[in-house]
């Protein structure tokens, strides 16, 4: 299976703390990446500088000595801790543990994992500081260090400045341990950042006025605020629903009022919101749980969704303006749920608490499309809104979709199932028996931990629980929700062994969900061991007995099940669309439409793959320090990594075409293809970009270049039905099915038709014939697949059957050959019993009769001409042939000559119909095969088995064609078969051919060059109507021009009128030719006299190639000739190729 | 619960009956008006899905329904083999006022018979029957007199599915076939009962209690249960005292 294949690209895309954005070999996280992940930094952020330092906090009241001025000879006291700073464009950080990434390690290289948060939260002590919110670094004098730092913030400001002030600036110190430059370059780039950092300083007054510890720190409702605003009384800042409707649970059971008096003095001593330090302490009161009125702001500090608020502090209300009023599915899936989010809190019983809940998950999913809304996240948001405002709800959310719970809430939830592998596979681990026993009893542990991690525990536990555990999860990041769900089983560990099935199973854990707050040993001597609750307990059993499990084991364990997993989400994709595709899909075969579907999203992850490898490398060429792209569009591509584009391009489905297709493979792999692509805007903006740079991706050298041609164009065009960007997979399976599941050569005839049929008025004009011949030589330049039967002629064989012999066989001819021909006889038949636009009966017969002269007489010739064995002679002598026919050379210059062209006037606009089509096609053996079953041979969805041969090759015809009216077909049982060799028929066999393969591809190459020369003199026959009226002079010709001419005419001359049978009116025509013999003899009889004039030369050089091949110096010379003469000159010979 | 069998007199069995369907169709309410013969305008939606038990006495025996009630939204469809795995019975639920919820019936229905556990009973449920004015007889009628199964409904009725329509497709496929209203009552009984009647005794020879699953699941390899003899609108009414 392809995806297997694919899997390898996947790698990391899970795991954005894994994401690679390097390339796609490179599969370990960027340096950038896990920098941002550990201090939860905005995507924006890059590690520019770091060096080892020592940051002292002052101790509580001693930081007021400072004050003066510059501490000396660095007798600071305090709180001194080591660890690494960090430098990104807008942000200094600080932390004591362990970086998640090497110094050493190159800017977007990665390295392993290192420290215990593995890159995914700010743990350690330290803090994680906005530039803006420095307010001034002195460089202290120091003798212990070369460089030490005093860093001011603006914590503290206001009240400095008001006369009550009651506390002091925040400072702090950094002493920097590095070479003298190090230091050095620290410094500057540290100045550089203050320098910008000043522009966001409005943000921040903005966002730090919205949290409730500024509020709380400046002392209550009524406070002087802005030293330069003036006195103003302040509202509480909103902290939520809860503010309004009361927080859940009891505060005083909650000790909420001492909890937040701990956190006041935290703040006082340590700073505040955006100028938070990490001490020992912020953890441990994390660990107890938030006070109500606090716990948004610490959550969106702790999970970095803080900085994003800092980036943009209108964002939320900016995107509810700009999308108001745009629908979709989301958000009546929204709407469904709204009224049973959370319901039995009286908040969300109130329009209020439903508004809010409304505008946030509908806000996110315009912003998100990819998500959207999925079922959980009401929940998880409506809990959130307890505590926040819209805006940080919204901004949280934010984080936790991209980082904190990759993949949980997408399309198709991957996040979600690998996590309960991962979540298996750590039960496995640290609870063997429990497991073996689960397993015994057929008990599937995810049945009932799924919803444990999609809704965070929300509706598990008893509200107040479940936001304890989100308080740690905010800060300590996802792997808090596997060390909570071991511990549950693990604490009802001796339960659970006892259980059979799931109901059991379930009822226990809703049990002991129910009693967490009872005492976890009620029966305990010990006071204080009665009097913890079982809540206490299951955090002591998450936190002091699972810490072992770190993010970077749940990373590992990712990795490790995502292939299984998206695998399984593939498949039940596919599964699920095969069986959705429609009516149109039943005519393919199972095997055909998984291939196809294969196939269908096989194309795309390698476009969408090409793609972001694309805006890498312009990244990379735009410098260093451009952020690194988005991740999440890293993630699309694979279909079970969910939102992936379901829709193909023009582009893709070339490629598409190229796999199942031979004639859809480009002749060489030729850049104008692309390029001419993109001129014609068939793509969007944002589609598969061809850069000379464009790194070349593993699969991309194998591909198969496709080609570009009008007829794909069609193609395309045809199959979306829907007119839309691109095709669907469905849209691909009905254009395929049509062809391939087609009942008979009929559907496959009108088929073809309809993809000329530009405006669908059943009519395809002049300009649409050429483009159908062009087509047919287009497919089968690169030989016919399928087991054709040839009833012992060619095209010509009518004539002979005629004669009396029904098993005349052509020697040596080629089936490719006849092909040509046979494409030939059909642009000759269809300007023949085109219907005018504007009848004029009496001209319409000429040409019928000119036309119909053809047919008789010359076909020996013309098959000797054929013959490869006998190429050379026709090139070489032309005129040797040619004389013999008395039609042949013509001189288009006389007066008759007009009537007779009367299918390239433009004047008399002809079309044809869908039976004058059929008619012609079936008329011709060989079209009639070719879209009998070739057509749909031709595309190999399943990979071809040798030997395999047409489902109907010897299929007696049911219609009427002049084989069977005049010949006894030979069918194949008496010529023996030869399986594979599609270039051939069995004719071939008897007659060997020499260098037949490079003789096909010539002919085909060329018989195509010659379509497009037909079609060009027909616009230049348009434009000089007139004068080549008026006749042409001799000295006006060239070698080359007449060696063409003789050649069209002896290329096109070989085709014998065979409708005229099949339509009974062979006798009419037969009787046109006898009246105007006469002209014809006068024409061709002018003709000769030049081509023998000016015969010989380019010819020879051209080898012993085909006959048709020689017809490409038509096009050659076309484009060489400027000029009046030559213009005329062409259209001669355009003009006698109507003419035969 | 695990040990009913001790407490009734008659032999008991599980079954794991799993249901599946559009979003909002109704499901969680149809298990809501089984279990506890209760109706809710605003249910929470199924995360994941949810876990309710109820028996349906027999005249010969008790079957003890473990019900799987799943999310409806279409992303949770990936999460359904969880949930129908195993499972003896399902039901498939549609709107009868919403012509997609049919259609996404049917590639539920398509996907339980080609990867569900063979022989799985399932049932055709078209749910909301009450926001339709004309009896599923009546309607039945008259479509088997006009000809067409998708013909316009009366005016005022909210009816978009017709009952000819559903009921030809669910014998079609050899399904059971009910139209219900969770809101009032109608016919959700019938589908539990009928269910439970249709499962065949082999099956429930090796009920789940203690580690049977295994058995359970040979036995249920013993080919299709041939549901068209009992299928239909009707089903058995008797039996059940529950």
């Amino acid at each position: 299976m392809f995806l297997n294949s694919l899997v390898q690209k996947a790698q990391s895309f899970i795991d954005p703390a894994l994401t690679p954005i390097t390339s796609s070999h490179d599969k370990r996280p960027s340096k950038a990446i896990l920098f941002r992940y550990q201090f939860r930094l905005p995507d924006s952020e890059n590690p520019l500088h770091e060096i080892t330092a020592e940051l002292t906090i002052p101790l509580p009241y001693k930081s007021s000595a400072g004050q003066g001025g510059p501490k000396s000879d660095g007798q600071i006291q305090g709180n001194i801790y080591a660890g690494k700073l960090h430098l990104s464009e807008q942000y200094l950080c600080f932390t004591t543990l362990n970086t998640s990434f090497h110094t050493n390690s190159t800017f977007q290289a990665s390295t392993a994992f290192t420290g215990q948060t593995h890159g995914t939260g700010p743990a350690g002590n330290g803090f994680t500081l906005p530039l803006c919110a420095v307010r001034k670094v002195e460089r202290l004098p120091t003798h212990n260090a070369l460089c030490a730092l005093a860093i001011t913030t603006w914590n503290g400001t206001a009240s400095a400045k008001s006369s009550t002030a009651h506390y002091d600036m925040q400072r702090f110190t950094l002493q920097l341990a590095g070479s003298r430059q190090a230091c050095d370059t620290f410094c500057d780039g540290l100045k550089k950042g203050l320098r910008n950092g000043v522009k966001q300083l409005d943000n921040l007054r903005t966002i730090a006025g919205q949290c409730y510890s500024e509020y709380l720190l400046s002392g209550g409702p009524v406070k002087s605020k802005d030293g330069e605003g003036g006195e103003i009384i302040r509202e509480a800042p909103e902290a939520g629903l809860g503010m309004v409707f009361r927080y859940p649970g009891d505060p005083r059971k909650l000790r909420d009022r001492s909890k937040m008096r701990l956190w006041g003095e935290y703040f006082r001593d340590n700073g505040r919101n955006a100028m938070l330090l990490r001490q020992p302490t912020f953890h441990k009161l994390i660990r107890v749980g938030l006070p109500n009125r606090l716990r948004g702001e610490i959550w969106e500090i702790t999970a970095g969704s803080f900085w994003l608020r800092l980036q943009n502090p209108n964002l939320y209300t900016q995107i509810l303006s700009k999308f108001t009023g745009r629908e979709s599915l989301a958000i009546d899936e929204i709407e469904k749920d709204l009224n049973r989010s959370l319901p039995e809190y009286p908040g969300f019983q109130s329009e209020e608490g439903i508004g809010r809940l409304r505008r946030v998950l509908t806000a996110y999913s315009w912003v998100n499309e990819e998500v959207g809304y999925c079922q959980a996240m009401n929940i998880v948001v409506a809990a959130l809104l307890i505590y926040t405002s819209e805006a940080q709800a919204f901004s949280l959310l934010s984080v936790l979709c991209d980082r904190l719970l990759p993949g949980y809430y997408s399309q198709t939830m991957y996040g979600t199932i690998l996590d309960q592998r991962v979540f298996e596979s750590l039960v496995e681990k640290t609870m063997p028996i429990l497991w073996e026993h689960l397993i015994k009893s057929d008990v599937q542990l995810s049945v009932v931990s799924l919803p444990w991690f999609l809704s965070l525990y929300i509706n598990s536990m008893p509200l107040v629980f479940a936001f304890r555990v989100l308080d740690v999860f905010f800060l300590e990041g996802p792997k808090v929700l596997f060390q909570i769900g071991l511990a549950i089983l693990r604490i009802n560990g001796e339960e659970l062994l006892d259980i059979n099935d799931d109901g059991t199973f379930i009822s226990i854990l809703k049990t002991y969900f129910s009693k967490l707050d009872e005492s976890a040993h009620p029966k305990s001597e010990n006071e204080k061991l009665r009097s913890i609750t079982r809540f206490q307990e299951l955090m002591v059993v998450a936190f002091k007995e699972f810490s072992q499990i770190t993010q970077g084991m749940i990373s590992e364990q990712r990795a490790k099940h995502k292939n299984d997993v998206l695998d399984n989400i593939e498949n039940f994709a596919k599964r699920t669309s095969i069986r959705n595709l429609g009516p149109e899909s039943k005519r393919l075969s199972a095997d055909d439409l998984g291939r196809l579907y294969d196939r269908f999203y096989e194309v795309l992850y390698e476009q969408e793959r090409d793609l972001q490898l694309h805006r890498i490398e312009i990244q990379k060429m735009a410098g260093p320090r451009t952020p690194d792209p988005v991740q999440n569009s890293v993630e699309m591509g694979r279909v079970g990594m969910g939102p992936s584009p379901e829709t193909m391009n023009y582009d893709g489905f070339r490629i598409l075409l190229a796999s199942i297709a031979k004639w859809a493979v480009a002749d060489a792999p030729r850049t104008p293809f692309d390029i001419s692509f993109e001129k014609d805007g068939r793509l969007a903006p944002n589609a598969t970009p061809r850069h000379p740079e464009f790194p070349t991706s593993p699969l991309r050298g194998k591909r198969i270049e496709p080609a570009d041609h009008d007829f794909m164009q069609r193609l395309y065009g045809y199959w979306n039905k829907d007119d839309k960007d691109g095709l669907s997979l469905q849209n691909v399976v009905a254009g395929i099915a049509g062809i391939k599941g087609a009942r008979d050569v009929m559907e496959t005839i009108a088929y073809f038709f309809a993809l000329y049929d530009d405006n669908k008025d059943g009519k395809v004009d002049r300009e649409g014939i050429l483009r159908m011949s062009e087509a047919l030589l287009f497919l089968s330049r690169r030989g016919l697949e399928g087991n054709f039967t040839l009833i012992g002629s060619s095209p010509n064989g009518m004539d002979e059957s005629i004669n009396g012999s029904d098993q005349i066989t052509i020697s040596g001819s080629t089936l490719n050959e006849k092909f040509l021909s046979s494409v030939s006889a059909f642009i000759r038949r269809c300007f023949e019993y085109a219907d005018p636009d504007n009848p004029h009966s009496g001209q319409q017969n000429d040409i019928s009769t000119d036309l119909g002269q053809f047919s008789i007489g010359e076909d020996e010739d013309d098959l000797l001409d054929l013959s490869p064995n006998e190429e050379k002679d026709i090139q070489e002598t032309p005129t040797k042939t040619t004389p013999k026919s008395p039609f042949l050379p013509q001189t288009p210059q006389t007066p008759s000559k007009q009537s007779a062209n009367l299918a390239l006037d433009p004047a008399n606009p002809l079309h044809i119909t869908l039976p004058t089509f059929r008619m012609v096609i079936l008329a011709d053996e060989l079209l009639q095969q070719f879209f009998e079953f070739s057509f749909a041979e031709s595309l190999h969805i399943t990979p071809q088995v040798p030997g395999r041969t047409s489902s109907f090759p010897l299929q007696t015809p049911t219609l009427t064609t002049f084989s069977s009216l005049n010949t006894p077909r030979i069918f194949a049982p008496s010529t023996p078969t030869i399986p594979n060799l599609h270039n051939t028929d069995h004719q071939s066999s008897i007659v060997p051919v020499k260098g037949i393969r490079g003789l096909l591809d010539n002919i085909v190459s060329d018989g195509m060059r010659v379509a497009a020369e037909v079609r060009k003199r027909m616009d230049e026959a348009q434009k000089d109507l007139d004068r080549s009226a008026t006749g042409r002079t001799d000295d006006e010709y060239d070698d080359e021009d007449e060696d063409q001419d003789a050649r069209l005419q002896g290329f096109f001359a070989r085709v014998p009128s065979q409708n005229s049978n099949n339509n009974n009116n062979n006798i009419d025509t037969e009787k046109r030719i006898g009246v105007s013999d006469h002209d014809r003899d006068l024409l061709d009889g002018a003709e000769v006299g030049s081509i023998k004039e000016h015969d010989g030369g380019i010819l020879v050089e051209r080898g012993p190639n085909s006959a048709v091949a020689a017809l490409d110096l038509l096009s050659s010379s076309s484009s060489d000739n400027g000029g009046d003469g030559a213009q005329r000159r062409d259209l001669g010979g355009v003009e006698k190729m109507f003419e035969s | 619960m695990s040990d009913s069998n001790a407490s009734v007199p008659k032999p008991s069995s599980s079954v794991k009956l799993v249901l599946l369907g559009e979003a909002a169709v109704g499901k969680s309410s149809l298990v809501l008006r089984f279990v506890n013969n209760d109706f809710q305008e605003n249910k929470e939606p199924t995360i994941g899905a949810a876990f309710l038990t109820q028996k349906c006495q027999l005249p010969t025996r008790t079957i003890k329904f473990e019900i799987w009630d799943t999310a409806g939204q279409e992303r949770f469809a990936s999460l359904a083999p969880m949930y129908y795995r195993n499972a003896q019975s399902a039901l498939v639920v549609y709107d009868l006022t919403k012509p997609s919820s049919l259609t996404k019936a049917k590639h539920w229905v398509a996907e339980l018979q080609r990867q569900a556990s063979p022989g799985i009973v399932i049932a055709l449920v078209g749910n909301k029957l009450d926001l339709c004015t004309a009896t599923g007889e009546h309607d039945a009628a008259e479509a088997e007199n006009s000809e067409t199964a998708t013909e316009e409904p009366q005016e005022g009725d909210a009816r978009k599915i017709t009952t000819k329509e559903a009921k030809d497709y669910a014998e079609e496929e050899g399904l059971l076939f009910f139209e219900t209203s969770a809101k009032d009552g109608t016919g959700v009984q019938e589908v539990f009962n009928a269910i439970a009647n249709a499962i065949p005794e082999t099956q429930l020879k090796g009920s789940r209690p203690a580690g049977a699953t295994g058995q359970a699941g040979q036995t249920r390899d013993e080919g299709r249960v041939n549901l068209n003899a009992n299928a239909g609108a009707g089903g058995p009414k008797d039996g059940c005292a529950c």
